[in-house]
């Protein structure tokens, strides 16, 4: 059995067999991290200081520890060890030191060593030591963290019981070139912090896990309630007004009623009387003068008229045209119509302006969706009480179109099946199978496709568009005058446009449909008109 | 070790969570929908009343969360299968009566015309599993 021999001191003798000599040792390999760094920062300094430590602190360590220094390299250093047990002493004893001489200095002066220490069976030669023993020891030294020792699993397996000092196992290893993988553990200079290591990394996971089932369970909740149902499920839990008795009385053309009686209001009070189909000439260009006087308008409970967002309006010019088609039953008999100018809104009424109506706690919910979008799920009193408090806060006659403008409006001047033609052609409305809009998107802003001869935009297909008149089968009775046609307290009204999931007959202007209402659907909303 | 286990336990939770869900409110087994009027293979002359009838489910306003309860749908001639992750899509195949109504006057050109129900809930959305009624066919002179 080899003896270590004093390799230093140059006593050595020729083994007698004349064949590499092998043994089994604990092989140290030390190693300073970052030292191209600290040579740039001050090369003298840091060389001086590495020799006074390799002199002062490893050298002696080493041979207190029964261990020989096979040989330095410029940052580094490998010893072997006949017993593991001194190995890690030894390796312990060095980073401690290390951590008192670092102690006065700043953390970017430290010089901090890693040390990996291995048990292998090795060849000694005169100045080096060569096998897989000291490439793992060189290996581990290289994953150790500055400060730290770790140590393979053979030499855990010598000391566990016998070195006073805390292991944590870091797992198995695959080192590069060594075919099986190496067990590997940091030494813990006090047991007490293997406790808080162990803790602290199950605690973490627990955390993560924690956070990753909470996104998990948020994305889901998000996903149920928001995307399908989201219109329905953001509105405030505000039931629908039985409002039909008190607004039905509203004749087409005449100013809204304010909510409070006013005791001398000229104009309210001109209007109300009128009956719908008879004004002449005459009286009506003498009511839109009187009308335009600020000052007779006298409104004790109003809320003040102050920048409240105006839908942009087109003025349409006065005409005749016929009004239904042959095409459905519901658009017979097609009839004469006489309308006066009016203006209607380019687009439809947005999510954005919806929801100054919301803020102003004048309607009953709060739309979600993009600020562009067309306003839906709106019922047919719900756009009564937007135009209501539009009305009402701008001072200006906005009210729902009636049918028969809202027809006019669509046929932009036309009279063929379409306002573009008696041809359908895709790309032209946002109805279904119309476009290439992919369902997700929809409803998509207003404005997307062409206008009509009038300027006004997604006057067929869309959304839905309430208007004032009560629902009736067909024309028949129907008025001729433009105004709309109503009955008190009646529980359907008409809908116009189609919407996006409606097919191409729905985008004719005749095209009219009826529905609940107090009933909210999802592609339903309107847009306004505005009396002169 | 105790790791794994926890990481295994997270797994199953994650697939529960992601157990398919439909987009109606559900409906009792024994829901039965069906029409008092007209009844399968009927000749009618002209408009007539058609008269909903359901079974073990109460009609409310649509829009109303109540439980156990929808309002109707008939639709007349209506052959695509009905989307349950969709609203009731409404046009004039697909008509609407979410004020609750249980009758309803039918005027339909003359010929051979099927009809369903469907019940809608609070939302518009069939029933999950959908609550509809057999589809009849009737002959309009």
């Amino acid at each position: 059995m080899a003896e270590i021999r004093d390799f230093k001191s140059g006593k050595n003798t020729v083994p007698p067999s004349g064949a590499m000599p092998r043994r089994l040792a604990a092989i140290v390999a030390g190693d300073i991290s970052g030292y191209s760094r600290l040579m740039q920062l001050d090369e003298e300094g840091t060389h001086g200081r590495v020799k006074r430590i390799e002199r002062d602190l490893i050298e002696p360590t080493i041979t207190e520890h029964h261990g020989k220094l096979v040989k330095t390299t410029g940052d580094g250093f490998i010893a072997i060890f006949d017993s593991p047990v001194e190995a890690v002493r030894c390796s312990i004893v060095i980073q401690q030191n290390l951590v008192g001489r670092n102690a006065s200095l700043p953390k970017h002066y430290w010089i901090e060593y890693r040390i990996g220490v291995n048990l292998g069976d090795v060849i000694i030669e005169t100045d080096d030591v060569y096998g897989d023993g000291v490439n793992i020891a060189s290996r581990l030294e290289g994953i150790a963290e500055p400060g730290q020792v770790y140590i393979s699993g053979g030499i855990y397996e010598q000391i566990k019981h016998k070195l006073v000092c805390g292991y944590e196992s870091l797992g198995d290893r695959k080192v590069k070139n060594i075919t099986d993988p190496v067990r590997v553990y940091r030494v813990l200079p006090d047991p007490a912090a293997l406790n808080r290591t162990r803790k602290r990394r199950e605690s973490i996971l627990l955390f993560l896990l924690s956070l990753a089932l909470l996104v998990i369970a948020g994305g889901a909740l998000w996903y149920m309630l928001l995307q399908p149902h989201d219109k329905i499920g953001n509105q405030a839990s505000a039931p629908q007004p039985q409002s039909a008795p008190s607004v039905a009385p509203i004749p087409q053309q005449a100013v809204p009623q304010p909510p409070s009686a006013p005791s001398v209001a000229p104009i309210p009070q001109q209007a109300a009387p009128q009956p719908p189909s008879a004004p002449s000439a005459a009286p009506a260009t003498q009511q839109a003068a009187q009308q335009s006087k600020p000052e007779s308008r006298a409104t004790p409970a109003t809320p003040l008229a102050s920048a409240v967002r105006e839908p942009e309006m087109n003025t349409i010019r006065a005409g005749i045209f016929t009004m239904g088609s042959n095409d459905d039953v519901t658009e017979k008999p097609p009839h004469q119509v006489t309308i006066k100018p009016f203006a209607i809104s380019k687009y439809p009424i947005s999510v954005r302006d919806w929801n100054e109506c919301a803020a102003a706690k004048a309607c009953a919910f709060a739309a979600t969706g993009k600020d562009d979008a067309p306003v839906t799920n709106v019922s047919w009193t719900d756009a009564k009480q937007f135009v209501a408090w539009l009305a009402t806060a701008t001072r200006k006659a906005y009210r729902l179109p009636s049918e028969a403008e809202w027809e006019y409006a669509a046929r932009g001047g036309t009279q063929t099946k379409y306002w573009w033609g008696d041809q359908f052609q895709s790309g032209m409305a946002n109805c279904k199978n119309c476009n290439d809009i992919a369902a997700a998107e929809q409803p998509i802003k207003v404005g997307s496709f062409k206008p009509n001869p009038f300027g006004l935009y997604d006057m067929g297909g869309g959304v839905d568009q309430w208007v004032e008149d009560c629902w009736h089968k067909n024309y028949q009775g129907a008025p001729a005058d433009g105004s709309a046609w109503v009955e008190a307290g009646c529980t359907s009204h008409v809908i116009r446009s189609g919407s996006w999931k409606n097919d191409a007959r729905y985008v004719r202007p005749s095209n009219r449909d009826s529905y609940d209402t107090n009933v909210r659907y999802p592609t339903h909303g309107f847009r306004v008109a505005l009396s002169p | 070790m105790k790791i794994a286990r926890l990481i295994a336990l997270s797994a199953v939770m994650t697939c529960l969570s992601l157990a398919a869900y439909a987009q109606g409110k559900p409906a009792p087994k024994d829901a039965l929908l069906y029409f008092v009027w007209p009844q399968d293979g009927a000749t009618i002359k002209g408009g007539f009343w058609c008269r909903f009838g359901l079974r073990n489910m109460g009609v409310t306003h649509a829009g109303d969360h109540f439980q156990n309860s929808g309002h109707h749908h008939l639709l007349i001639d209506v052959n695509d299968p009905l989307d349950p992750n969709e609203p009731i899509p409404q046009d004039k195949s697909h008509l609407h009566y979410g004020a609750g109504q249980t009758e309803a006057r039918i005027e339909l050109p003359p010929g051979k015309h099927t009809l369903q129900l469907v019940l809608g809930d609070a939302n518009h959305y069939p029933f999950n599993p959908p609550v509809v009624s057999n589809k009849i066919t009737v002959t309009i002179r």
